[in-house]
């Protein structure tokens, strides 16, 4: 097939070019410092994380690119280059774990969702912050992850946690946190997704905006995967008028009706 | 890597009955575990009633308390203007064993080594402060119910009989105040309760209560600051938390007032009053009294109260008091039966 030649542009449209270019340029230099003066600081001067937030992303269902299925909507994934580098062994446990989903899956039976899975569940989160910790409730569970901010490292006597252990510190305006010490009882999604209890994640978490945070997770785990790996996504501030958490024991749900007494033949 | 499994409910017993936790049983909330404290008797000792103090060790670190009023707050307070009784915090008196006779043991424990050998007036009053008599103003069906849940409790034939919170289930109101140490967190807008058996987020916004068909374990809570005292309004209660081994309980009809009082003479104290009204279950409403303390720095671990460990500081400024770490309060369901699981025969 021929191309058409691209037509040379002439002078003064080369100019209008680049000055529009550099115009555009420098509004969006602009805008990056509005934001960035704009974000809520606490007294200290650091990022207030504090709010509600959530993604709209479709990464718990499952972080890997995936078309529709009877349990997902469909979605591009949210990892860097795709795929998970499972080890061939971790492969196949994925696949079974894939294929009992609906059975398996700790999130159906109410239980803790572990790091990073809980910041991209589809139920909102609220930060409570202050200088020398951050606190993560997630409604789901209404389970509670301590952030330390307090110059403090993990314990040199550590146990296996759900949540890991997170230790933090600030790199600029972002919050960076080293989390391991974990179990292996969650998984990162609703697909199967799994690790050991090597885990190691490190978050980085940015505002883009007042009422936008990117969240990072660089992900290790040498007993499943062949290599670290990346995942993104956008969390965003609820503002709707009086939201609020709403507590979500799942977990009760199975035993819960026979509480608490009632009147007999009511 | 230590992996920890006895549970804070079992002690003794729980050696035994952890072989009976089925792996997939393990629900959404873990402790750190904590020490065999939980089931030393909740009595005193069969002639003088053995000596307590605060910050020492095991459950019962008092038999009485003072009172204290509302009034000014005349303590440090936050740069929002809330007073700052920010730390860890944990009743004085008992656990959950027993609501009405909290250091009284468990009723009808078939355990001989716990069942309360003194005279009453030798343990701390009831937690029910109005009435004077102590007890709560059931409506006669309602302790129909209370007196077969206690019948039951330690031969629990029905799913009812089990203790929700042994199924991981939150404390709930009041529960959660004498259940393990627990800690409080401030916040522009907000005081959060980091119980060991669930989290209260409390309100100081003024939004209105969630709608009336919700409800939940630890209900809907608004507060704001009179003084020195939080005052909580509770609404959209489940009902479904009792108040402890004994049984007692609110419905889903109840509303519950709260007033946590903080003393300006004794800073590591305060009294939490409740007041529980529910035209379904009671006759008329009731008062309840928790008297709490701060545990801090300067205490020994208590592996009840106070369940924390040492952080691993690395900073380079040199700190005032050490920081301490309170691991994740995540449970571990442990619906064995209780005081079933191993005989004990009784002490010398």
């Amino acid at each position: 097939m021929k191309t058409k030649p691209t037509p040379r542009p002439t002078l003064p449209q080369t100019f209008l070019l680049v000055a529009s270019s550099v115009l555009l340029l420098a509004l969006a230099a602009h805008n990056v410092n509005a934001a960035t003066q704009k974000i809520p600081r606490l007294a200290n001067g650091k990022p207030d994380f504090s709010g509600i937030w959530q993604t709209t992303s479709a990464a718990d269902y499952d972080l890997e690119p995936h078309s529709n299925r009877k349990d997902a909507p469909p979605g591009a994934g949210v990892i860097e280059g795709h795929y998970l580098p499972y080890l061939p062994k971790a492969l196949e446990q994925k696949k079974k774990n894939f294929e009992q989903r609906d059975r398996l899956d700790p999130a159906l039976k109410g239980y803790t969702l572990g790091v990073p899975r809980g910041i991209y569940y589809p139920e909102p989160f609220q930060i409570f912050q202050r200088p020398q910790d951050l606190i993560l409730v997630h409604q789901f569970g209404h389970s509670v992850r301590t952030i330390h901010t307090d110059g403090t490292d993990h314990p040199k006597d550590p146990y296996d946690w759900w949540l890991g252990d997170s230790r933090a510190h600030w790199e600029g305006d972002s919050l960076v946190v080293d989390v391991k010490h974990f179990n292996d009882k969650t998984w990162f999604d609703r697909a199967g997704n799994f690790h050991s209890d090597a885990l190691h994640v490190v978050e980085k978490w940015s505002f883009l905006d007042p009422n936008t945070i990117e969240y990072r997770a660089h992900v290790e785990d040498p007993n499943v995967f062949s290599k670290p790996w990346d995942l993104s996504v956008i969390l965003y501030r609820h503002r709707e008028k009086d939201f609020q958490l709403i507590e979500d024991y799942r977990f009760t749900l199975d035993y819960d009706a026979h509480y608490p007494p009632k009147p007999d033949g009511k | 890597m230590k992996h920890r499994l006895s549970h804070r409910q079992l002690g003794r017993a729980g050696l035994v009955a952890l072989s009976l936790i089925s792996p997939a049983s393990v629900a959404a909330q873990e402790a750190k575990p904590a020490e065999k404290t939980d089931t030393k008797p909740a009595n005193a000792a069969p002639k003088a009633p053995r000596p307590l103090k605060l910050g020492g060790p095991g459950i019962e670190q008092e038999r009485s308390f003072k009172p204290i009023a509302s009034g000014k707050w005349t303590g440090p307070r936050l740069a929002d203007g809330q007073p700052d009784v920010q730390g860890h915090w944990s009743n004085t008196i008992a656990n959950h064993n027993n609501f009405t006779d909290p250091q009284g043991g468990i009723l009808n424990d078939p355990n001989p080594n716990r069942v309360a050998k003194g005279p009453r007036e030798e343990r701390a009053p009831s937690r029910v402060s109005d009435p004077a008599d102590g007890q709560v103003p059931f409506q006669p069906w309602a302790l129909a119910k209370v007196k077969d849940f206690q019948a039951h409790f330690h031969d629990p034939v029905q799913p009812q009989y089990i203790e929700p919170l042994a199924r991981c289930a939150p404390a709930g109101i009041p529960k959660s105040l004498y259940w393990h140490g627990y800690e409080i967190s401030q916040y522009p807008g907000y005081v959060l309760f980091q119980f060991n058996s669930g989290t209260r987020i409390i309100h100081l916004d003024g939004k209105p209560h969630l709608p009336d068909n919700i409800k939940l374990w630890n209900g809907d809570s608004r507060g704001h600051w009179e003084g020195n005292t939080l005052v909580v309004d509770v609404a959209n209660h489940n009902g479904k938390a009792l108040f402890g081994r004994s049984g007692e309980f609110i419905s889903d009809n109840g509303h519950i007032e709260e007033r946590y009082i903080f003393s300006n003479d004794e800073r590591d104290r305060y009294l939490y009053q409740a007041t529980l009204t529910d035209p379904t279950v009671y006759t008329r409403p009731f008062t309840v009294t928790v008297p709490a303390r701060k545990w801090t720095a300067k205490d020994q671990p208590n592996g009840w109260h106070f369940e924390v460990e040492p952080a691993n500081y690395v900073g380079k400024t040199p700190l005032k008091e050490p920081i301490l770490d309170h691991y994740e309060r995540v449970c571990t369901e442990n619906n064995g039966g209780f005081g079933l699981v191993a005989e004990e025969s009784a002490k010398k």
